[in-house]
């Protein structure tokens, strides 16, 4: 587990921060994941317990991530993180920012389900399947993240791809629909503006995937290909 | 002027492996020394790059001073001691039988962890080595004084009393003194062994701010216990562990994603 050797510093008290910190960064996932569940889950049926709970969840995630960057920042100021150690606060200052903002798109499908006031949206509920990729891109991101596994991450990193395409081939079909029915149109476009948010969340996810490369192996794999990541792994 | 050493000007990182000539200020090659029966440095080989600031870094008794100590043959002071292999300037060996040694030490000046002025006025001090090598001509002194105190960057605070004690300076005033004397006889290469460990923070930084304008006339190579001041103030940073290179590379690659788990394990503050 412990790779990195993260809890063998000679400063107990610097073991013990770094350890928070990583602890805080997997409670914040864990809380993400499980708003982005509860999101996709109302795609296809408004439960308005549920809409409430994710819409509620979003502070609390907005809570960790001013808390997990404070952490971050007192580490840095005092502790002059250096090599493996430096590397994970950055990644961990990056990532909760991703998280962060996968919530935020949690929460928007929350208050869009909440609008819709019980109407059934057809275009909304096909959304089901990209939704429940995203969700487990990021659990596997979050795995990743706390086993410091780079094959899982470059997996993930892979994995977003099918996100993608699956997006376009999504666009095009509601694209059919809105021609063959334009009243349909308002509701196509709720239903594209959150698929837009699902595949960022892939994005995001892919985002986090690079970070955990970065704090494991010392490499920045951003902007680069499938092959040249290979490659440098 | 100050310039920023970022990574982006990644052309400016040099293959510390193949340094042309023009580039290298001095090699060691596959140096051994003995203290007595007790081997001290393991065939230590680097080239120290021309005009650029290297640091050693490394646990207590890991050889970085010694190493140093070695550039300017300071060891030859040490009975018990012996070398074995090379140190090269301009190519040619400093521990040939031919050297002077005085010469090799008026072209690579040591500064002390102690600042250690002489007990003699600030003036004095400066020019010490000048009077040394018999230069007499007040003008010329009073030049060398003027200019090897403001490259120290001491000039504005002692222009006024240039000929009261030295000792009634502060610590980090009587370090950049010392500097100043060690530059005042136009060395190539200067060599800081931990300069800093006797003074305040504050005094610290005006000597990494020197230190920093220093490169631009000297090479300069430093020891110090500080990893935050060699991450701050060096180019290169070599690591030592138990008298052996374990690894050598520029200071944003070593202290961001270093190659060698021990050195890995140092700068972060590990027990391996």
């Amino acid at each position: 587990m412990d790779k990195l050797n993260i809890s063998k510093h000679i400063s107990g008290q610097f073991n013990a921060e770094l350890d928070h910190v990583r602890n805080q960064i997997m409670a914040m996932g864990g809380l993400v994941e499980e708003q982005l569940k509860d999101a996709i889950h109302l795609l296809n049926k408004a439960d308005h317990d549920l809409i409430e709970k994710v819409i509620e969840t979003d502070g609390k995630v907005n809570g960790f991530e001013v808390q997990i960057d404070e952490e971050c920042t007192r580490i840095i100021a005092k502790r002059q993180p250096a090599a493996s150690d430096l590397r994970v606060v950055m990644a961990i200052i990056k990532t909760i920012a991703d998280l962060e903002r996968i919530g935020d798109a949690a929460e928007k499908i929350a208050r869009m389900v909440q609008r819709q006031n019980d109407k059934h949206n057809s275009s909304l509920a096909s959304l089901e399947h990209l939704g429940l990729r995203a969700t487990a891109m990021l659990r596997e991101v979050l795995d990743a993240f706390a086993r410091m596994d780079v094959d899982l991450a470059f997996k993930v990193h892979r994995a977003d791809k099918k996100v993608d395409k699956e997006y376009e081939r999504f666009i095009r079909e509601q694209m059919t629909y809105m021609m063959e029915d334009p009243r349909s149109i308002p509701q196509i476009l709720d239903a594209i503006s959150v698929a837009r948010d699902l595949e960022r969340v892939g994005d995001r996810c892919q985002n986090i995937a690079e970070y955990v490369i970065y704090f494991v192996r010392g490499k920045d794999v951003r902007h680069l290909g499938r092959d040249e990541i290979k490659e440098l792994l | 002027m100050i310039t920023l050493n970022t990574d982006n000007n990644r052309e400016t990182v040099l293959d510390l492996a193949n340094l042309s000539a023009e580039q290298t200020a001095l090699e060691v090659k596959n140096l051994d020394l003995y203290y007595g029966s007790k081997q001290a440095l393991f065939d230590v080989s680097m080239k120290v790059p021309k005009g650029q600031v290297t640091a050693f870094i490394g646990p207590s008794g890991c050889g970085k001073s010694t190493l140093l100590r070695c550039i300017n043959r300071m060891n030859d002071l040490v009975d018990i001691c012996r070398i074995e292999g090379e140190i090269q300037l301009h190519g040619q060996n400093i521990y040939d039988k031919s050297v002077d040694v005085a010469a090799l030490r008026r072209n690579v000046g040591m500064v002390f962890q102690r600042p250690n002025p002489f007990p003699k006025s600030i003036y004095e001090n400066v020019v010490y080595g000048l009077r040394l090598q018999g230069i007499k001509d007040r003008r010329v002194l009073d030049e060398a004084v003027e200019r090897s105190l403001r490259g120290a960057a001491l000039w504005d605070e002692v222009k006024d009393r240039l000929h009261e004690n030295a000792f009634g300076l502060s610590g980090g005033q009587q370090q950049r003194l010392v500097i100043a004397r060690a530059i005042a006889i136009e060395p190539e290469v200067l060599l800081l062994d931990e300069p800093t460990s006797a003074l305040d923070p504050i005094s610290t930084l005006t000597i990494e701010e020197l230190i920093n304008d220093l490169k631009s006339r000297y090479t300069v190579v430093i020891v110090t216990h500080n990893m935050q001041q060699a991450a701050r103030v060096s180019d290169q940073t070599a690591f030592m562990y138990m008298g052996n290179l374990i690894e050598y590379a520029d200071t944003n690659t070593l202290f961001t994603t270093p190659s060698e788990k021990q050195t890995e394990d140092y700068i972060t503050g590990r027990y391996g």
